[in-house]
């Protein structure tokens, strides 16, 4: 048998201005990691003693791991659930979690000290460390989206239709590993905190802060699927499935609406409502937080005619994540307050701000760019959005 | 000297003045580079108002906790407790992550951020001296310390000199050892005559700082189990549900056709 | 930019210049043959060695780890009286001064202008030559007086008196005047011995500190007792215009008006003895004079002296009341760089009475243990020859009471430059840095410029190198053995820990080989270091092979010089003179007396110097390690005096004596009067050839003016007034 390996593009994707943007962001990126590879991370970041975590951290592991939650929510939804009616929804939805850790990972390459020892983590395990369970899961599930994927690959190639149908056949335990590997890594990136109760201003630092992260994850999930199904829906020209995502906004206040109750219910219960006006910029942070990510989308997404327009799908979706991403920089970088200026130290390292630099963030730019300019190319060449193949996907 | 079976150091901020011979001991017996170092003073800087004035010292580095959230918290493992107190950090094992950074209260642990993968950055903090200590010698800080500020015991024999000391001169001491019971107890234990939180330690509770982590990851794997087990039964229940309403409906189908 | 060395092996450099070494000679390293046959190292060459340091005149005793034929860490010697098995940031930081990458280590002959920094490496042979051959042509055209000398206390420093001496030269300038003079002089004066040791026991409960800033001055073993009798409980008044490490650990801070601490010590007395709180039976026994030291301080009362020294009378008061209350378990201590003010002897003189008059003696103070011990022996040598020159110092012809040994180093320096009573022609600095330690550097460098050859023998391309002719390199104090030193009933032994790095040599053999050249070798009868050494060690029994391999020995018999009861002192009339005749022959007065110290103009500022514990005077700034762990010099300004002045933390100003003007930045402090500035010593250097020190901080001694105590001949280092000005 002949393989045949050609493939051919399936929408037109021109060398348009924004491929030229993006291909320059990761031009710099790659210059700005070089430098960092030969001269250390000091010689781009701002990162110090006193912040050892700065925007990466923030931006490309937090934020990146909770944007790329949709992929496991629809996963869950199709198969385990056994809504098919999502189907649609599902490959974009796994594409976007199967580019999104690889990004996560491509930072972390450029945020780890020793890069080359990542895989450390797979054979020097320290059982108390969350750090490490984080490490596996996301390891793990990359591996699981790639199977998850891989019949969307697959599939272009009419000799190999055959693998991507054993995949097809076997992949529900995939799909339970899956959802029970997010689940644990996307709540144990709260968990990852726990361990700062000292540095974690007590406005965000609680015990159930893995709760906390695994329901934001949700709704995160779903604010992105509604999100990216509206870009590429403008972008690629396709119908808008806006009865689908109707149905996704509708589970959104639910969601948000359990978390507001989680959150002020552990602040009374730990004392702590005292922070909530006291705390200067922190109070400042929080509320804008709870306002822009729980409480606007809370509302926006209960009222039916915004859940039933497109416009008011994408506004929605919005509003809440840019509440929640900031929601994730607070915990992670804006409320950790670490070793004070008080501190002698030696001049050379008396650096107690952060203030993260541009090759810092043309970093998080240039990885950020990569995997739009990716999933441009998975849909150009690959049947992500294919109504039929969707339809025939999970048989 | 007694017999040590907890190494540890006490610290009478009362007593320091500030000279900094700890920290050029320390970069000479470890051979500490230029820009770095393991030891801080942190100036409490002069406080009040002329002519009042008060001024503190205190001087830290690594506190060897009986429960150490750098060790807790590395992925691999490259931290090590040892029985009799030192906490020591393998750089073979280290991946560079800085999440012991982040987990240390005490912000102890630092990193080689002037280093690149070819020179190889790792994270640099006290390692209690084993090549003195275990020879007979102090640790090189406390040996050279003028005024004896800093001292070197067993654990037991220091709470129990610091206790003593406090008793003796209560008009001068804060009536608290640090380190006792703070987060779970250290090896580094301190006096002083004004408040802690000036000198700029955390105020820290007697659990240590990694218990709730290491409780959440206690329950990780059984909760992992548990929510594989109930995803499993709802895909089963979903795809049998389905089966038997898609056998329905087909059956309908042929009696309709029948 | 400095050479920073920022890699992991900073120990390792120097590397170079052992290569050096090894091409240089040809013999086996000697320092490591010795230390294995006295058992220091094994056969790798890895073990301890113990020796003294000598980054302070305090001299602790330090044992050194070698690895591999270097110095890889120095710890404190417990056996050693003054340290204790401690070392000060200084002593812990002293291989980095043998490893300066800045080291000088071959001779330096000068090839371009002055002050321009370019020299030519030499030859031992040729440096010597030149040297010997520039001195001889001097004391031939001028006579031997046109050459002065100068170095400050160090181990060989008999050495050096013995060249000069030998050569025939009176002028010899010492670090004494710009440091202890006033108490020196006045010790002298009242007890007839240069300064009793003071005791620090159990008992001690008070103690009065003027000026004495121990907690950051520091010497090891006597900021150990301070500290301890603190702990103790013992009470400590502190007097200083600012609020030092010392202030903030004593019970009592009293920010004293510059220059009046005499006031407050003429009004200790005065209520002391006004009140009949002194020991009666001490004063009649053992002292003379007291008649008119009652009626000279019955005018100086506490409410005399508030105004004065900006301190309450009632605190005047209960100070003297507590003090007697203590007493004899009251200590009032000289201090040590003393010299302040014009008025400081008095001061002096008022502080060794106060001790006197309560009769502390015995318990808190005694004969001091000093460093000349009758149990070591010397090399033989002829009697120097007779000098007829008048000192270019003023001694005695102008300073009366001041030792010859002693002498006022910035008044020879003044005389150079105006050429009276007459022309100096040469210089031979050792050990020293004039450029920067004496006030008015301007005219330091004045005088140089009128002289026809300056050598300096150092281990860096320290100011005064940087202006000089020749340099010659000593073998640093971890390179090198100097003669013995007693302390107490031990001798110690300064002995290479490592082998003299490149051409680096001893002061024993550097001595010796320029008075050979200079015909003087009967005043250097010793074949090398270790002869002589076993020359002084002679008389003792003690045999070098067992000094050198503890480092110390104890003397066999000494003679206890307490142990007699009755008490004499070695003044004039055997009695603790509180009225000294001596001072009122030559026209001072007898008993300390009221004098007005002059005061900053409208406008201006008292200008004060003091040290931080991670530098010595002038000399370690280019430490790297010291560098690193130092705070960054400023000016030390009053919160209330900069908003005043509309000055900020960290602002560039202009501070303008009437001899100079500085540029510097500010530090906006509480811990200062708000009529003074202060300035960290030591910074600001000129030579380029320390490049880790240049370009950091100002120079305090270019804006110093020159004020000289009468009596004593003490640099009044506190006595400059200053303006200040955003730059
Ligand atoms: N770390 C370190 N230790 C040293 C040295 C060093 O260079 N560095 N040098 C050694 C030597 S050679 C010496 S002489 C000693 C010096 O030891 P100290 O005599 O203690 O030395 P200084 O720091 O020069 O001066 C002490 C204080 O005098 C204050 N002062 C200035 N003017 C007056 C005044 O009019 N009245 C009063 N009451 N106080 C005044 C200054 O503010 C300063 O804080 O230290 C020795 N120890
Ligand atoms: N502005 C200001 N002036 C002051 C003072 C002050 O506090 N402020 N303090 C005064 C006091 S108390 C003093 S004691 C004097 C000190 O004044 P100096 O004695 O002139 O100053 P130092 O810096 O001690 O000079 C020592 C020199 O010896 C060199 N050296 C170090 N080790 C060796 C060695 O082994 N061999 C040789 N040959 N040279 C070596 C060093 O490089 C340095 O250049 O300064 C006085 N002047
Ligand atoms: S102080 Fe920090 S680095 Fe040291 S043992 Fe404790 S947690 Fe670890
Ligand atoms: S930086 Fe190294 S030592 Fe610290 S937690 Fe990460 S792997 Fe462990
Ligand atoms: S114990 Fe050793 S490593 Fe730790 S601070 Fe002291 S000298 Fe440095
Ligand atoms: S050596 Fe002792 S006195 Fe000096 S700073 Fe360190 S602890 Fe304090
Ligand atoms: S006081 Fe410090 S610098 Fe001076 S001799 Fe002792 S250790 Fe060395
Ligand atoms: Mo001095």
């Amino acid at each position: 048998m002949k393989l045949n390996l050609t493939i051919q593009p399936r929408f037109r994707l021109n060398f348009s201005p924004l491929v030229w943007i993006l291909l320059t962001l990761m031009g710099i990126a790659f210059v700005v990691a070089m430098i960092r590879y030969i001269y250390g991370i000091g010689a781009i970041s701002d990162l110090s003693y006193s912040y050892p975590w700065g925007f990466w951290i923030s931006f490309d592991l937090f934020t990146g791991v909770v944007i790329s939650s949709g992929g496991f929510l629809m996963a869950g939804t199709v198969y385990i659930l056994g809504i098919k009616e999502f189907q649609p929804l599902l490959r974009p939805s796994v594409l976007t979690a199967f580019l999104g850790y690889i990004m996560v990972t491509i930072a972390l390459l450029v945020d780890l000290g020793h890069p080359e020892r990542i895989w450390y983590m797979m054979i020097h395990w320290n059982g108390t460390s969350v750090l490490l369970e984080i490490g596996i899961c996301v390891m793990s599930y990359l591996t699981v989206l790639a199977i998850e994927f891989a019949p969307v690959v697959l599939e272009r190639f009419p000799a190999l239709h055959k693998i991507a149908h054993l995949i097809h056949k076997f992949i529900m335990p995939f799909v339970i590993l899956g959802v029970v590997l997010s689940t644990l890594h996307q709540s144990s990136l709260g968990s990852l905190l726990l361990i700062q109760p000292a540095k974690l201003h007590p406005l965000w630092w609680t015990p159930i802060l893995p709760i906390m992260f695994f329901n934001s994850a949700i709704s995160v999930g779903l604010a992105m699927i509604i999100l990216e199904s509206s870009l590429s829906s403008r972008y690629f020209q396709r119908g808008l499935e806006t009865h689908l995502l109707e149905k996704l906004a509708k589970a959104i206040p639910v969601v948000l609406g359990i978390y507001l109750i989680l959150k002020f219910g552990e602040l009374a219960y730990a004392g702590d409502l005292g922070y909530l006006f006291t705390s200067g910029g922190f109070s400042i942070l929080f509320w804008a937080e709870i306002l822009i990510g729980i409480v606007t989308p809370l509302i926006w997404f209960s009222i039916k005619k915004n859940r039933q327009s497109a416009n008011g799908l994408l506004t929605g979706a919005i509003i809440l994540l840019v509440g929640m991403i900031l929601n994730r920089f607070n915990v992670s970088w804006f409320g950790v307050v670490h070793p004070d200026p008080m501190f002698y130290m030696p001049t050379f390292m008396s650096n107690v701000k952060y203030i993260p630099t541009l090759p810092e963030v043309s970093i998080s730019l240039g990885i950020f760019a990569a995997g739009i300019l990716a999933f441009g190319l998975a849909a150009k060449y690959f049947p992500v959005f294919d109504e039929e193949h969707a339809h025939a996907t999970g048989d | 000297m007694t017999e040590i079976k907890h190494h540890a150091y006490l610290f009478d901020a009362t007593r320091c003045i500030d000279c900094r011979a700890c920290m050029v001991a320390c970069s000479v017996e470890n051979n500490i580079e230029m820009d770095k170092t393991r030891i801080w003073v942190s100036g409490v800087g002069i406080k009040g108002e002329y002519p009042d004035l008060q001024r503190g010292t205190m001087v830290y580095h690594c506190m060897h906790c009986n429960h150490p959230d750098c060790m807790s918290a590395c992925p691999v493992g490259a931290y090590t407790k040892a029985e009799d107190g030192p906490v020591t950090y393998d750089p073979d094992l280290c991946i560079g992550c800085r999440y012991c950074m982040n987990a240390c209260p005490f912000g102890v642990p630092h990193f080689d951020y002037d280093k690149g993968i070819i020179d190889g950055a790792f994270i640099d903090k006290c390692t209690f001296c084993p090549q003195r200590i275990y020879n007979g010698q102090e640790p090189a800080c406390v040996q050279t310390c003028p005024t004896d500020a800093l001292e070197y015991g067993d654990r037991d024999e220091l709470l129990k000199k610091a206790h003593a000391r406090i008793a003796s001169r209560p008009d001068h001491y804060i009536d608290h050892v640090y380190g006792e019971n703070e987060n779970g107890g250290t090896s580094y234990l301190i006096i002083s005559h004004i408040p802690f939180s000036e000198l700029g330690l955390p105020n820290l509770p007697e659990t240590p700082v990694n218990e709730v982590s290491e409780k959440v990851m206690e329950m990780t794997i059984p909760f992992a189990l548990g929510w594989g087990a109930v995803l499993s039964g709802v895909a089963a229940g979903v795809n049998l549900y389905n089966k038997k309403k898609e056998k329905a409906e087909s059956t309908a189908k042929v009696e309709e056709v029948k | 930019m400095t050479k920073t060395l920022s890699r992991r092996d900073f120990l390792k450099l120097g590397g170079a210049t052992s290569a050096a070494l090894a091409v240089g000679s040809l013999l086996p390293p000697k320092v490591a043959q010795a230390a294995r046959e006295a058992g220091h190292l094994n056969a790798d060459g890895d073990g301890f060695i113990s020796s003294m340091c000598e980054m302070c005149v305090w001299r602790c005793g330090l044992i050194a780890k070698i690895v591999d034929g270097r110095v890889v860490k120095l710890d404190g010697n417990p056996d050693h009286p003054h340290s204790r098995g401690n070392l000060c940031p200084r002593g812990q930081s002293g291989l980095m001064n043998t490893y300066d990458p800045d080291r000088v280590l071959t001779p330096l002959i000068r090839v371009g202008k002055r002050g321009e920094g370019k020299f030519r490496k030499a030859t031992w042979e040729e440096a010597l030559d030149l040297v010997a051959s520039k001195m001889t042509e001097i004391k031939n055209k001028y006579g031997a007086e046109a050459m002065v000398f100068s170095s400050t206390h160090n181990l060989s420093q008999p050495l050096f008196e013995n060249l000069l001496y030998a050569f025939g030269s009176p002028n010899y300038g010492t670090q004494r005047s710009l440091c202890f003079n006033a108490m020196i002089v006045a010790n002298l004066m009242t007890y007839g011995m240069e300064e009793p040791a003071r005791i620090y026991d159990d008992k001690l409960k008070y103690i009065l500190l003027t000026g004495r800033n121990l907690l950051e001055a520091i010497s090891t073993s006597e900021t150990h007792d301070l500290v301890m009798a603190i702990d103790r409980g013992a009470k400590v008044v502190y007097l200083d215009p600012r609020y030092t490490k010392t202030a903030s650990k004593a019970t009592e801070w009293l920010p004293i008006k510059p220059g009046n601490d005499l006031a407050f010590h003429l009004a200790l007395l005065n209520v002391i003895i006004g009140e009949k709180l002194y020991n009666r039976t001490f004063v009649e026994k053992n002292t003379i004079g007291f008649d008119e030291l009652k009626k000279e301080v019955s005018k100086y009362t506490p409410d005399w002296a508030s105004p004065l020294t900006g301190i309450p009378a009632e605190t005047i008061t209960r100070i003297a009341h507590e003090f007697a209350d203590a007493t004899p378990h009251a200590l009032a201590h000289n201090g040590w760089r003393t010299s302040n003010f014009v008025n400081s002897f008095h001061t002096q003189r008022a502080i060794t009475i106060l001790n006197a008059i309560m009769g502390n003696w015995g318990t808190t103070i005694t004969t001091g243990a000093g460093e000349e011990s009758g149990a070591l022996g010397a090399p033989s040598q002829p009697p120097y020859p007779r000098i007829s020159a008048l000192r270019l110092d003023g001694v005695p012809w102008k300073y009366p009471v001041v030792p010859f040994k002693i002498g006022v180093f910035q008044e020879m320096r003044d005389n150079i430059v105006s050429g009276d009573p007459y022309e100096a022609h040469g210089w031979f600095i050792s050990r020293q840095n004039p450029v920067m330690s004496l006030p008015d550097r301007g005219k330091t460098l004045k005088a140089f410029e009128k002289l026809d050859f300056i050598v300096t023998v150092d281990i860096s391309l320290n100011d005064t190198a940087w202006f000089s002719d020749v340099v010659l390199p000593e073998a640093s104090y971890l390179e090198r053995y100097d003669p013995l030193v007693p302390i107490g009933d031990k001798v110690f032994l300064r002995q290479p820990v490592i082998e003299p790095q490149g051409e680096a040599k001893s002061a024993l053999w550097i001595y010796k080989q320029l008075g050979e050249r200079l015909g003087l070798g009967d005043f250097f009868q010793y074949a090398d270091e270790d002869d002589y050494l076993r020359q002084q060690l002679e008389p003792t029994g003690i045999s070098l092979e067992e000094i050198k391999s503890k480092g110390w020995v104890e003397l066999k018999e000494t003679s206890h010089a307490g142990e007699s009861s009755e008490l004499t002192w070695n003044t004039p009339s055997g009695k603790i003179e509180l009225y000294s005749d001596t001072l009122a022959k030559v026209g001072f007065p007898g008993v300390p007396t009221w004098e007005e110290p002059p005061q900053p103009a409208e406008g201006q500022f008292y200008l004060l110097t003091g040290k931080v514990a991670q530098s010595t005077q002038f000399g370690t700034q280019n430490n790297q390690l010291l560098h690193k762990y130092s705070d960054d010099p400023r000016l030390w300004i009053n919160a209330k005096t900069a908003a005043n002045l509309g000055l900020a933390d960290d602002d560039w100003v202009e501070v303008t004596s009437s001899v100079g003007m500085i540029h510097t930045r500010l530090q906006v402090t509480q811990a200062i009067r708000p009529d003074c500035l202060y300035m960290t010593p030591g910074y600001g250097h000129l030579s380029k050839g320390l490049t880790t020190a240049f370009g950091v901080g100002a120079a305090d001694s270019a804006v110093h003016v020159t004020f000289t105590d009468p009596i004593s001949g003490g640099q009044a280092l506190s006595q400059t007034f200053v303006t200040i000005k955003k730059a």
